[in-house]
């Protein structure tokens, strides 16, 4: 799914040049479930954006599908988030003005899909993150965890091949930080997506097959690959540890 | 479908913004639309009194020249035609065509012509030159009466009374399209037929007749002749119409009188229709080279010399008026553009996410563009109401407005002399230029144009203002939106 060659991201801050991704190489297969652990300031969210082609690289190559998403316009990497991409934001990132049927339907708006066609896809969509019953309701009257359920069926109502996360339960209570894990990888095992999630949660990083630690930029992939999800994980209270 | 929800939910979310905002545009259209509809008002008003001095029809109205002041004789006998009043010792004395009389408590009544004559044949003349279609002749004249107190003249004595006028206008019947009578309305009774071209038959200004309870079959007088009324016009307002029309033939008969039959074809006024408007000036030209001693006006021409509060006004309203809303506007463009950038500013993470989904900056700038045309097309709506209101309330509490005309008077003027001689104070008056004041109401009228101007400026308002907020946008990167959130 995804090749990253040699990629570097420089921020300039002032007069100062900041790395925040150096020297980056890492192959992301199809349908695998990679996290990303690591301190805030150390590249995660960076790694995410140029994943996601709304940021481009300073330096390097990232493919997605053979495609060179440095080389493409900007209209062109926008009509790839449209149909490819599914993003779900730590702060849930609704629209306040519109309803959770009405939110799902934005990500839809880019595909010209016809209205019968919308709603039912919208249908679907809540349905599977079990949401149905608030459709109607405005973000203002969801809790933070059904924010997030709506979140994630907007993500994935356009059937995207790739889904980034980043940090989805960073705002969440304990329990329901387990709840949005358990429907993530559920959703993730039943539609074959290559995932890719960002947290400083080790509990949640541990539920994907391969981790990934992000320090000063660099990547360091964790030695142990595994070829799914852990059976039989439980809800953690532990945060990252750098120095484990 | 979305598109619209999503701009209602936006504008209701900062309803009070967006009702600023409207206001602002409304106000600022209000004042438009009502500078606009007092401008049409008063171009009706002025238009409407040009036409009613004109007539509909007239393109070119020619008059003889006005008839010249005749000074005091140093002689006992004034010159023929004039007509000298002095008061002595003796009492008041009137002296015309060379007899004096007394004129202590005696009543003079004299029929004049308002201006000299023009023969009949340059009437052809005028109707044959090539860019003319039409031409009438007419005759206007003045009948002027003064009564004398028994104790004019005399030393503390009464002065020279203020003589009452009627005038009387001769109207070509053959060509009613012309002239005076273009512009009226017959209420009661009919106008002049071909039989009527020797008759002693009148038709009666509506104001003339209320004021002297004349209707139709009524009998007035005038110069000794009595004259049935079969007919009532109703002229326009703006107008100072005259208060009795007769055919052509007959008020030169009266004109003339019974001892001089050779000018009984002569007329004082040609009216004039040009083949088309572009060949007015052209006509104007031609009539002043065949006539030289004659004044050839047209609507132009007397626009530029009348004055009057309704010049003021329309100054006023030209200038004053449009430069006000015009600034208005601007104003409430810049305050609508801020406002809209403000919103855009908040709304930076909300844009970012969804370019983030997949949307095209296009599609956001129009999201954004939308909800400002939409505040723009409720300012419109507001601001047409207000400009209604506006309108109104011009048309309920505006006085009349008034134009002065130059014209010349009768046979009796306001233009007197007065000159000291043996045997005491002597007055001469003679014919003279004078103006006339006429009154215009003021009805500003809203017309279709003006509504189209007051959408067309909310629509550009609308998209100034999201114009700004449109750029920023544009300029916007996802990942630089998206950071604003954490």
């Amino acid at each position: 799914m995804y090749t990253l060659t040699g990629v570097t991201k420089l921020y300039q801050k002032g007069r100062r040049t900041v790395p925040a991704v150096r020297d980056l190489d890492l192959v992301i297969s199809g349908g695998e479930w990679l996290a990303v652990q690591g301190r805030t300031g150390h590249g995660k969210s960076t790694l995410l954006n140029l994943l996601g082609g709304l940021d481009r690289p300073t330096q390097g190559t990232i493919e997605l599908d053979g495609t060179n998403l440095g080389a493409l316009r900007e209209t062109q990497l926008t009509a790839l988030r449209a149909h490819k991409i599914g993003f779900i934001f730590q702060t849930f990132n609704l629209i306040p003005t519109l309803s959770a049927a009405e939110n799902v339907e934005a990500a839809l708006i880019p595909l010209g899909t016809g209205h019968a066609d919308r709603q039912a896809q919208i249908a679907a969509a809540l349905d599977s993150v079990g949401l149905s019953d608030r459709a109607a309701h405005l973000p203002t009257e969801l809790s933070g965890g059904q924010q997030q359920r709506v979140a994630i069926a907007r993500a994935l109502v356009k059937e995207p091949n790739v889904l980034l996360a980043d940090e989805p339960t960073g705002n969440l209570d304990e329990d329901t930080r387990d709840d949005i894990i358990a429907l993530l990888e559920r959703l993730w095992r039943e539609r074959g997506l290559t995932l890719v999630l960002v947290t400083h949660d080790s509990a949640i990083a541990r539920r994907a097959q391969r981790v990934g630690v992000m320090s000063k930029g660099r990547l360091t992939i964790g030695q142990d690959s595994r070829p799914g999800p852990r059976p039989d994980s439980h809800s953690l209270t532990t945060t990252y540890d750098p120095a484990t | 479908m979305f598109f619209a929800t999503y701009l209602r939910r936006e504008l209701r979310r900062r309803m009070r913004q967006a009702i600023f905002v409207a206001v602002g545009l409304a106000v600022g259209i209000g004042l438009v639309v009502t500078v606009s509809s007092a401008s049409a008002g008063v171009k009706k008003s002025e238009a409407s009194a040009l036409s009613s001095l004109y007539g509909v029809g007239t393109d070119v109205t020619v008059t003889g020249p006005a008839p010249g002041f005749v000074p005091p004789s140093s002689s006992r006998q004034p010159p023929k035609g004039s007509t000298e009043i002095t008061g002595g010792p003796n009492g008041a004395e009137i002296c015309q065509n060379g007899k004096c009389e007394n004129a202590a408590g005696k009543t003079i009544q004299k029929m004049a012509p308002q201006y000299l004559p023009i023969k009949s044949a340059d009437v052809a003349d005028v109707a044959r030159l090539h860019d003319v279609s039409a031409a009438a002749g007419g005759l206007l004249l003045t009948e002027s009466t003064i009564t004398f107190p028994k104790n004019f003249g005399q030393p503390g004595g009464s002065a020279l009374p203020t003589p009452s006028t009627l005038s009387v206008d001769g109207v070509d019947i053959e060509h009613l399209a012309l002239g005076p009578l273009s512009s009226g309305t017959i209420t009661s009774g009919h106008s002049f037929t071909a039989a009527d071209s020797g008759a002693d038959v009148a038709v009666v200004d509506s104001g003339y007749a209320t004021g002297n309870n004349l209707k139709v079959g009524s009998t007035i007088t005038i110069d000794k002749v009595k004259f049935t009324v079969i007919g009532i016009v109703r002229q326009s307002q703006a107008s100072s119409p005259d208060d009795v029309y007769i055919p052509l033939a007959v008020a030169q008969a009266l004109k003339a009188g019974p001892s001089d039959s050779a000018e009984t074809d002569e007329v004082n006024m040609i009216y004039v229709t040009a083949a088309s408007a572009a060949d007015i000036p052209a006509v104007q030209k031609e009539i002043a080279k065949l006539l030289p001693h004659a004044t050839v006006t047209t609507a132009a021409s007397l626009a530029s010399e009348v004055t009057g509060s309704v010049t003021t006004v329309a100054k006023l309203v030209n200038d004053l008026g449009k430069w006000l809303a015009v600034l208005v506007l601007i104003a409430a463009f810049a305050v609508a553009s801020l406002l809209t950038m403000a919103a855009v500013a908040r709304r930076v993470a909300e844009f970012g996410t969804l370019k983030a989904l997949g949307w095209r900056t296009r599609r956001i700038v129009a999201q954004v563009l939308g909800e400002s045309v939409a505040m723009g097309i409720a300012g419109a709506a507001v601001g047409v109401g207000l400009g209604f209101a506006g309108a109104a309330i011009i048309n309920k509490i505006a006085p009349k407005l008034s134009e002065t005309v130059p014209t010349s008077s009768g046979a009796f003027s306001a233009q007197t002399q007065t000159v000291a001689g043996p045997g005491g104070v002597s007055h001469t008056s003679g014919p003279g230029a004078s103006s006339h004041l006429i009154y215009v109401p003021l009805h500003p009228s809203i017309t279709a144009g003006v509504i189209v101007l007051a959408v067309v400026l909310a629509v550009a308002g609308g998209l100034l203002a999201g114009s700004f907020g449109s750029w920023r946008i544009a300029r916007l990167r996802p990942v630089d939106a998206l950071s604003r959130v954490a």
